[in-house]
This record gives C-alpha cells, structure tokens and sequence, in this order.
C-alpha cells in the first residue's frame, strides 16, 4: 500500500469533512462535556450511515472492506471538528480481534452487528498505570470473568468488550458481553465526558476466550491497531488547531499589526505546523504498512508523534488566543481536552516510548 | 516503488560497492585535504566515466537524461559509503547549472564536462558580511566601464564555500543603488584567477575550512559574463537556489545513525544498569525515532509525487530544520552518555561517526543555507500565509536605507 493518497482515498476524505462539518457542532459538544457517559448520537448516527463502522470489516463478514488508510482519513476528519466517539477506535479494534482471533460463532454472533454499529465494541486491556498487565488481576476461569477493568474508554455504551484476563495458564483475550447480570459498569465524570469512561467489574460474567496464542502479543497488535486510528484524529485535531490560531493571527490586531506578524507569534505556528507535518506523515506510513513488518514500530512512532503534535498545538493554539482562548465560548478547550483524552486512552507516550525501544533495540532492551 | 527506479538502484549499488576500496570512508582517512580532493577529482572522473556524475541532466549538457528519481536513487545510495563528493555539491548543483541554462552554447558545455569531471570547480558568491539571511543588502558593487562595456567589480564576499579551489564562481552585486535593494542588483560569472581576486579561507569554530572570505578589487568583468538583465539579479540568484530543490535527504541530518546510539546505549551503563534501560535514554531513542521516521516518510512522499508527475507537498521544508537540530540534541545526549570519557576527540572521524564531530559541526549545519529562524519564517510565510516581517528597508532604495 502507498502512503500517497489515491483519488478515491481523497473523495473518501473530503466527503468526511463535509459531513462532519454540517453535522457537528460546538454547542452540543459543550453540552455533552456537563453530562455523564452520553456520546455524540448524531455523530454515531453518521458514523453508521456512512459505513464507517464497517471500515477494516471484510464484506463476508458483514463489513465494506477497505482498511486502515481509509479509516484513517475518516478518523483524521472527526479529529479536526473533535467529533467522534471513543468506538471509532475501540469499535475497530474489538471488530479486528474477533476477526483475528474470534472462532466462527463469535464472529457470526458480532462481526456483522459491529460493522453496521449495532453493537459498540470497547477495548479493556490496561489496568491502571500498567497499559498491558502481564498477569492481570481480572481472572478468568472455565469461561468465567471475575474482577474489574478501570476507566474503561467507551465502557459505559459498549455492548461487548476485548478483555485482558489472566487464565489458568497465563493472559489470555476474552470477548464479554457486557448487558449481562454479572458486569456492573459505573459511570465517572472525565474531563471529556462523551468518551463514556465507566469502570467495569465482573463476578462470574460469562466470557469467549478467544484463540489469541501469545494474549500479551494480540493484544499490543489490536493496540498498534486503534493506536494508528487514533493517531490520525489526533493530527486532524493538531491541524485544525494550527489553522485556527493561524487564522486567527491573521485577524487579530495589537500594537498596530496583526499578531501574526510577530515573530513570538509565527515561529510558534511554524513550529506546530512542523509537529503537524512530522504526525502526518508517520501516521500514513503506519496506516500504509498495515501487514508488513515494519508495522508495529511505525504505528508506535505515529503514535508518539500524533500525541506530541495535539497535545503541543492544542495547547499553543490557546496561548495564540489570548484571553478568548481559555473562555468557555471559544472551544479551543473541546480540542484541549481531547487532545488529553487521545493522548491517555490509547497508551500514553512513554508506554508507547517502551514498546517502540523494545522494537528497535531487541530482546536484551 | 517503481520498479525501473529500483533496477537502477540495484544496479548504481552493486557498482558503487565496487567503487568501495579505492574511494570509501576508510580510504580516506588520514588523508591530507589535498590529497582527499585529489582523490575526489578521480571519483569524480570515475563516475562521469560511469555515466552517473549528471544523471538528471540533459544529453546536450552531458548528462544521462534520466529523471530526477534515477539521481536520487543513486544518491541515496552513494551517501552511505563516504564518497570523496564534498568539493563539488554547491559547484554541480547550482553555479554550473544556472551557467548552462542562461549561456547555452559550446563554452558552457566544456566547463560543464571539465566541472563534471572534478577537473573544475565552481563557487557561488553571494552571501556578504552584510547579506547573509538578507541577501538583497549585499554591497559589493560593480560599475560599468562606458568605454568597454566592462563590469568593474569591488567588495567582498563571504561564507563561499571551497572558493580556495574554484576556477569560477557566479556572483551576484549591486549595479544600481539609488533604487530597492531588490532591483539594484546583477548576476554574473566570474574568472576566480582574475587579476584582483582574493581568497582568504576562513577557519571555522570546528578548524577545518571549508568556506572562505573573497575580495575583490577593481576585477574587471566582460558584460557577456552577465546572466539574465541589468537589475534582474535577485531573480536568477533565487533562481539558483531552486534548481537543487529536491536533493537526497538524511533523516538523522547528516549526523551519526540512530543505531549507534542504541549500540551504545547497550554497551554502557548508568547507576550499574545498561543504560538501555535508563527511561531518559529510552524517551530519547523512541522521539528520535518517531521524527526520523517521519522524516524518511516525507521523503517518500515526494519520490512518489514526482513519479506521479505531482508536484510534491510544500512539507519538505521541514527537512533541515527539523533533523539538524534534533542531531545536535542528540549529539550532546550521546556524548553525556560515555561520562568523563565524552571528552576525547578524535579529528580524524567524520561527522557520521562521531558524536563529537556531530556535534562540534551542528551549529554550521543549523545556519548554512538557511538558518533556523530563516525556514521557520519560510514556513509562516510562504506556506501558512502569515505577513512578513516588519522590514524598515522595504521600498527604500538602497542608498537611503540607515546602516
């Protein structure tokens, strides 16, 4: 796959934007940051309408086929207008961990579901500090789950969840209905509300181990997976708040010119403008490399420079603005805060420092 | 990737392996600086021999006529090795050129075979002690001699690179000052051997001396060594500038590999720990990894936009900028990690070898051919279309600006 876009691939994302632009709005994003565990519907409801939610999904399998190139653009989109719902990312890994490791009825039973967004899928590896526990505390025996999984992304909408468990002969993947009387999700208030965190116990849930070989190794793959997703709406969010303080230095008068041409002030935007361009570029090579070798170490180093690009403009890009900047009115702080939520849900960056030495530096890291 | 570009890649390879013993890094080293350029006049001969010493260029300049792609395939590869090609970069990639292509005729064809060759070399004049980021305040002035039609050049010129060893140069000065300093300025190629020419190498922070200081004193120049109009100089300066737009590219910025940081980072210890395992080390390799990473994709961008016949995104500007400073970085990261034994210098090891060389030769890296500050207002402005900066000299004519 090459990482220079196609024409078809352009369409697919200039269509996205369209959409995402009449459809989306900072009033309503603003509401659901005041209110516990809802998710943007509208942007879901898109999300379906457009086959979004079956990205990745072979046509067999009740999906539309296409890949990680496609939904990248898709996901680079909903990052510029902080849309989104945390199961862009999550939906997408569950639906590749059945697909990978899930047998004939699991995939029979979700796949299709999960390619129209019937059903919402959420991803539970981490627990804690410790994104990728090696002998979990979240048990799971003769089929069975017991213990609990924190902060879960997307944990309080999901229908199913990808469990990182240990089982009677090490880590193991599970699949988890979670309408189920033995799962009790509790809802928390996050800075960034609509990405539905809940944290997730299990006493005797009913669970499919799913036929991973090496857990640990499925696992950090169904990450590098969501990590290359979340990567490129992490650049669309790190590009729009470049443009924005952009144009608004462009307007912005003081001192008799506009703020843009000061130094203090341009240099700042040409530096996020670089972070922007380096993110970018290591996000299509890791969409780009999907299958081959070299594609765990590229979508870490996405990974490491999609965060490092948001989370640096998002905040330069209020700083530009001034005062206006940290009102409530602006919205600079829904990209703020989703720069944060991106930057945390996935892995943050010295997991993803680790994993990327370990790639590089061999066994003996 | 296009599979002709790769056969001609395998192809240029398996040559330039052959070319290893005799011009590589190790048979260089210790060589004086004399016998290093005579040893890079052979490689050069030996390439031109071998038909890749002007693979871009036109047949009726000498050249291969192949594209773009097929030089930077070749060069992609010849960079790995160490080749003896520093003494004819600036000289093959903009002054022969802009020569050729505002001169074209029998002349101009022997000095481009001769500079091909390595037998000459050619130098650019234009940055001065008053015009380095801003080209257009030069002061060298040239005056017409009524009589001859002659150019009569005095000034000086600084920062020309191997100007000790060229036979020509183009210069660009100020032949009108009563008007912008734009517009007061002419291009021309000049005689290095003329009578009043002075080159005096200036020694650099690193001691070695590349780049020099050039006087000139009454040198007297035809007006058929004139490129483009009286008062057009500026625009055949950037013109120059242009034609090695699209150059191979290092992502670790012309500074050792990351592997050999990571080698050392196994080999060494810290607190009794290999420091592989010391998380300052590890956040080091994996941001410099993910921008070199970036870097290299950048790169891949525009191969495949110039095989596509697109025109490449405006993002390669970011190349220099964003992989020399962070070789500088690392450099000084490297060398904190060998302890008290970070002070040892071995002059003999290039740049590519040494942590100290790397980063003794960051600083010349980070303001030759564009200062940080230069490309990032490169970037604002040309790019993400924020205003100029203020300049108090614009629309002034030149005479009038305060000093």
């Amino acid at each position: 796959m090459t990482i220079l876009y196609d024409e078809q691939q352009q369409a697919i994302a200039e269509e996205a934007a369209r959409i995402l632009a009449a459809r989306t709005s900072g009033e309503h994003l603003k509401t659901l940051l005041e209110t516990s565990g809802a998710y943007d519907e509208t942007f879901w409801d898109t999300a379906r309408e457009q086959g979004w939610t079956g990205i990745g999904i072979p046509e067999e399998e009740g999906g539309i086929g296409l890949g990680l190139v496609e939904l990248g653009l898709i996901a680079e989109a909903c990052g510029a207008v902080a849309a989104g719902a945390p199961f862009l990312n999550s939906g997408f890994g569950a639906a590749q961990a059945i697909l990978a490791y899930g047998d004939a009825t699991a995939r029979g039973a979700w796949l299709p579901r999960l390619a129209v967004g019937d059903a919402i899928g959420a991803i539970a590896f981490a627990e804690g500090a410790d994104m990728l526990p090696a002998s979990p505390s979240l048990r799971c025996t003769n089929g069975r789950l017991t213990g609990s999984k924190p902060a879960v992304a997307g944990g309080s909408a999901a229908d199913i969840a990808i469990v990182l468990a240990s089982g009677e002969h090490g880590p193991v993947l599970a699949l988890v209905a979670l309408d189920q009387a033995g799962v009790a999700r509790t809802v928390f208030d996050t800075f960034d509300n609509s990405r539905c965190a809940a944290d997730l116990a299990f006493e005797n849930a009913e669970a499919t181990v799913l036929d991973s070989g090496d857990a640990l190794a499925a696992a950090l793959h169904i990450l590098s997976l969501q990590a290359v997703v979340t990567a490129h709406e992490q650049v669309g969010g790190a590009a729009r708040m470049m443009t924005t303080a952009r144009d608004y230095a462009l307007t912005r008068t003081a001192f008799g010119q506009v703020i843009g041409g000061f130094q203090s002030v341009k240099h700042r935007i040409a530096e996020d403008y670089v972070l922007v361009e380096l993110a970018r570029a290591n996000a299509v090579q890791a969409a780009a490399s999907h299958g081959s070798p070299a594609f765990a170490r590229n979508a870490a180093a996405a990974r490491l420079s999609a965060t490092e690009a948001y989370d640096t403009v998002s905040r330069d890009a209020t700083q530009v603005h001034g005062g206006i900047g940290v009102t409530w009115e602006s919205d600079l702080h829904l990209h703020q805060r989703r720069a944060r939520s991106l930057a945390i849900e996935q892995g943050p960056m010295p997991f993803w420092e680790d994993i990327l030495v370990d790639l590089l530096a061999g066994e003996d890291a | 990737m296009n599979p002709e570009i790769e056969a001609y890649r395998d192809q240029a390879r398996a040559w330039l392996e052959t070319q290893i013993p005799q011009f590589g890094r190790a048979a260089r080293k210790g060589l004086s600086e004399a016998d290093d350029l005579a040893l890079a006049r052979q490689w050069q001969a030996v390439k031109y021999d071998a038909g890749y010493a002007a693979i871009s260029w036109p047949t009726d300049h000498c050249g291969q006529g192949l594209s773009l792609l097929h030089r930077l395939a070749f060069e992609q590869e010849e960079i790995k090795h160490g080749f003896p090609n520093d003494y004819f970069g600036v000289s093959l990639g903009m002054p022969v050129p802009i020569v050729l292509r505002h001169q074209p005729g029998e002349w101009a064809r022997e000095r481009a075979r001769a500079a091909l060759r390595g037998e000459e070399i050619w130098c650019q004049l234009f940055s001065e002690p008053a015009g380095g980021s801003d080209l257009a305040g030069l002061r060298t002035k040239a005056e017409q001699d009524p009589a001859t039609g002659d150019w009569i050049v005095t000034g000086q010129k600084l920062w020309t690179t191997w100007a000790q060893y060229s036979d020509y140069g183009v210069i660009v000065v100020r032949t009108d000052p009563t008007v912008q300093k734009h517009k007061g300025l002419t291009y021309f190629w000049v005689d290095m051997k003329a009578p009043g020419v002075t080159v005096r190498p200036v020694r650099l922070a690193e001691g070695r001396s590349e780049v020099n200081e050039v006087f000139f004193d009454e040198v007297r120049v035809p007006d058929s060594q004139r490129l483009g109009a009286v008062g057009g100089g500026f625009g055949v300066a950037m013109e120059t500038l242009t034609i090695e737009r699209y150059q191979a590219t290092d992502p670790a910025g012309f500074g050792p590999p990351l592997q050999l940081f990571i080698d050392e980072a196994k080999a060494t210890q810290v607190r009794g720990r290999p420091a592989i395992e010391d998380g300052r080390v590890r956040e080091r390799i994996a941001r410099t990894y993910a921008m070199q990473s970036a870097m290299g994709a950048i790169y891949q961008r525009t191969l495949l936009s110039l095989a596509a016949g697109l025109q490449p995104g405006p993002e390669g500007a970011v190349h220099k900028l964003v992989s020399v400073r962070a070789r500088q970085k690392l450099s000084e990261f490297a060398m904190d990690l060998q302890g008290v034994n970070g002070m040892r210098f071995d002059d003999e090891l290039a740049r590519k070898e040494s942590w100290a060389k790397s980063w003794l030769t960051a600083p010349t890296g980070r303001i030759a051919g564009g200062a940080d500050e230069m490309l990032l207002n490169t970037i604002a402005e040309k790019i993400l279309g924020l205003p100029q900066d203020y300049r108090p000299d614009k629309g002034v004519p030149f005479n009038q600006i305060p000093r």
